[in-house]
């Protein structure tokens, strides 16, 4: 019900269409599977973008610019073992882009690149077309949400919320304790600021896991399996509760996942990947229209992009036997 | 019929440890009035109290200075040692160069260097103290250089992304995140400090005005006072009892709210 504040917010118009330009750059040993009816349009709201102030009253459209742009990158641990090979992909302002694939198909490795937590051993990684070290001075903000809640136990909500602040330095600023109260009120923990993590159950600890990456009002948000140990109910709510949230804000969303149901629901893009060695097989575009509700779950369109992408899975693992032999 | 007081949890953890103390001490009044074991092989609990009461100022002071020494041991050790913690989290080089040498303090008998020592510090209560600090540190030591990196990889890649100095890192993440392993290694060290602080004595055999609770077993020895020995004796495994409750409540109060160390499970 807290999102109905966000739905309803007439800041956003929901309905206004924007073109759409595709995913991004295709590599040579990938296939790039689009939908073959339906034009390349979608809805999707225009949305505020931090570049309008700064570029003179130019509104940035979604795609027309390159968020993460990662070109040829190989992980090699320290034992021998390719964790990723020959990762190219490219995220556009404001797409949703779904990395699956099975275990040890490097997609965490990947998203963890992405975040700038781990290296790359060979590749190049571009954040805004600029080196990562810059990218802090531009005001651009990265968000990460793990597979656990990863909330400091020993700290309130609130104060968990507030980290990024902390860490930033802008927590005693006025206008900090607004951008707190509004993370609670988005993800629906309102009332539960004095609360200890182990106090809430494990939804309620995602939840606030996600209100703290959103505090820093962050321009592209990396989730790493985020509701993989909820259950289906639990896990539907906060799908619909983050996809009303990237339409709201100026999100550009990373989401790694091992369920083709919840990549499909969520995404303009399915970036399918397999294992050993890790690396990109296929990318493919859900040209559905947003917002998406429980009726596109039941949809024949659904189903299709399901079936598509599991196929794409399936011929991703053959692959993988077939180097392993 | 169900009796109320024992299907309360509480009083059975209290209750059930002091009913245990007091059978056995009646068996052993019972066991020395039946045999008439003479006083000076084995005293009976009464004797015991008798010479509590009656030697109650000798020991009371003997009880102070050994007190004394104890806690300014553990609170040496405690800073001390949670200062080369600190030191050893900075680099992985310093730890592997100090390291060894805590292990050495800890592996080396005490009672073999005390006389070293006694001999090298004129003030014997600082040579009691140097002695307990050096059985009492290496537990905060190691506790708490285990607990400062056990840090949850995720918050720690987190706190990174979000550019955190390392101060902000030691005071938010690895200090929090230590805590419950440092109170384990107080509880541990504070019975070490009593027990240092005791032997050092021993070994020391200081008397007179500075006598503390091990001299008065020695010298009760001597003259066969042993009603007194084991009034000495019972002095002072109450203080070690007290110093450990002590730390438990003190853990207690800092992790209740969060660690499962201190949450209470409800049935």
């Amino acid at each position: 019900m807290a999102f109905a504040a966000v739905c309803g917010n007439d800041r956003f118009s929901l309905n206004q269409p924007t073109a759409y330009s595709g995913p991004g750059t295709v590599s040579g040993d990938r296939t790039v599977t689009q939908p073959p009816a339906t034009p390349l349009k979608q809805v999707h709201p225009a949305r505020p973008s931090p570049d309008a102030a700064v570029t003179d009253g130019r509104t940035e459209t979604m795609g027309s610019r390159p968020v993460v742009q990662v070109s040829g990158v190989d992980k090699v641990y320290a034992n021998g073992t390719v964790a990723l090979q020959g990762a190219d992909l490219t995220v556009k302002q404001g797409e949703f882009v779904s990395l699956l694939g099975p275990s040890g198909c490097g997609k965490s490795t990947l998203l963890r690149i992405i975040a700038g937590m781990g290296e790359a051993t060979r590749g190049t990684v571009k954040w805004w077309e600029q080196d990562y070290k810059v990218v802090g001075d531009k005001g651009r903000k990265l968000a990460f949400v793990f597979q656990n809640a990863t909330l400091m136990p020993w700290a309130r909500v609130r104060k968990n919320v507030r980290l990024p602040l902390d860490l930033e330095g802008t927590a005693k600023r006025p206008e900090s304790q607004q951008k707190i109260d509004e993370a609670l009120e988005m993800v629906g923990l309102q009332g539960f600021e004095t609360a200890f993590p182990r106090e809430l159950s494990g939804g309620m600890q995602m939840r606030a896991s996600i209100a703290r990456a959103m505090v820093t009002e962050p321009n592209l948000l990396l989730m790493d399996e985020p509701f993989g140990a909820l259950d289906e109910m639990t896990r539907n709510k906060l799908n619909d509760d983050v996809l009303r949230l990237w339409q709201a804000k100026d999100w550009t969303v990373v989401f790694v996942t091992h369920s083709v149901y919840e990549a499909v629901y969520l995404s303009n893009r399915v970036v399918v990947m397999a294992a050993r060695p890790g690396r990109i097989v296929e990318d493919v575009a859900i040209d559905q229209p947003y917002p998406r509700s429980s009726d596109f779950r039941v949809s024949t369109e659904f189903a299709g992009y399901c079936r598509r992408v599991s196929q794409a899975l399936e011929r991703a693992s053959q692959m993988g036997e077939e180097v392993a032999s | 019929m169900k009796l109320p007081l024992i299907s309360n949890e509480r009083f059975v953890q209290i209750a059930a440890p002091i009913a245990v103390g007091l059978l056995f001490l009646v068996a052993w009044e019972v066991t020395v009035v039946a045999m008439e074991m003479p006083r000076y092989l084995l005293p009976g609990p009464s004797a015991i109290f008798q010479s509590l009461v009656n030697d109650w100022n000798t020991l009371f002071r003997g009880l102070l200075m050994t007190l004394k020494v104890t806690l300014m041991a553990f609170g040496i050790a405690l800073v001390l040692g949670v200062a080369a913690s600190l030191l050893f989290v900075q680099s992985k080089w310093i730890e592997v160069s100090l390291f060894p040498y805590a292990v050495l303090m800890q592996v080396t008998p005490i009672v073999a260097i005390a006389p070293l020592i006694i001999i090298w510090v004129d003030d014997t209560t600082w040579a009691l103290t140097i002695c307990a600090v050096i059985i009492a540190i290496f537990p905060i030591i190691s506790n708490t250089t285990l607990g400062l990196r056990s840090v949850d990889p995720n918050l720690l890649s987190m706190f990174r992304m979000y550019r955190s100095s390392r101060w902000q890192e030691l005071t938010r993440l690895r200090i929090p995140s230590a805590l419950p392993y440092f109170f384990g290694g107080l509880r541990i060290s504070s019975g070490l400090a009593l027990i240092g602080a005791v032997v050092a004595e021993f070994v020391a055999g200081t008397g007179g005005a500075r006598a503390g609770l091990a001299y008065l077993i020695l010298q009760s020895g001597y003259n066969l006072q042993i009603p007194r020995m084991f009034a000495a004796l019972a002095l002072i495994t109450l203080t070690g009892i007290a110093l450990f409750a002590l730390m438990v409540w003190l853990s207690d109060l800092a992790l209740r709210n969060w660690h499962e160390s201190a949450l209470r499970v409800e049935h």
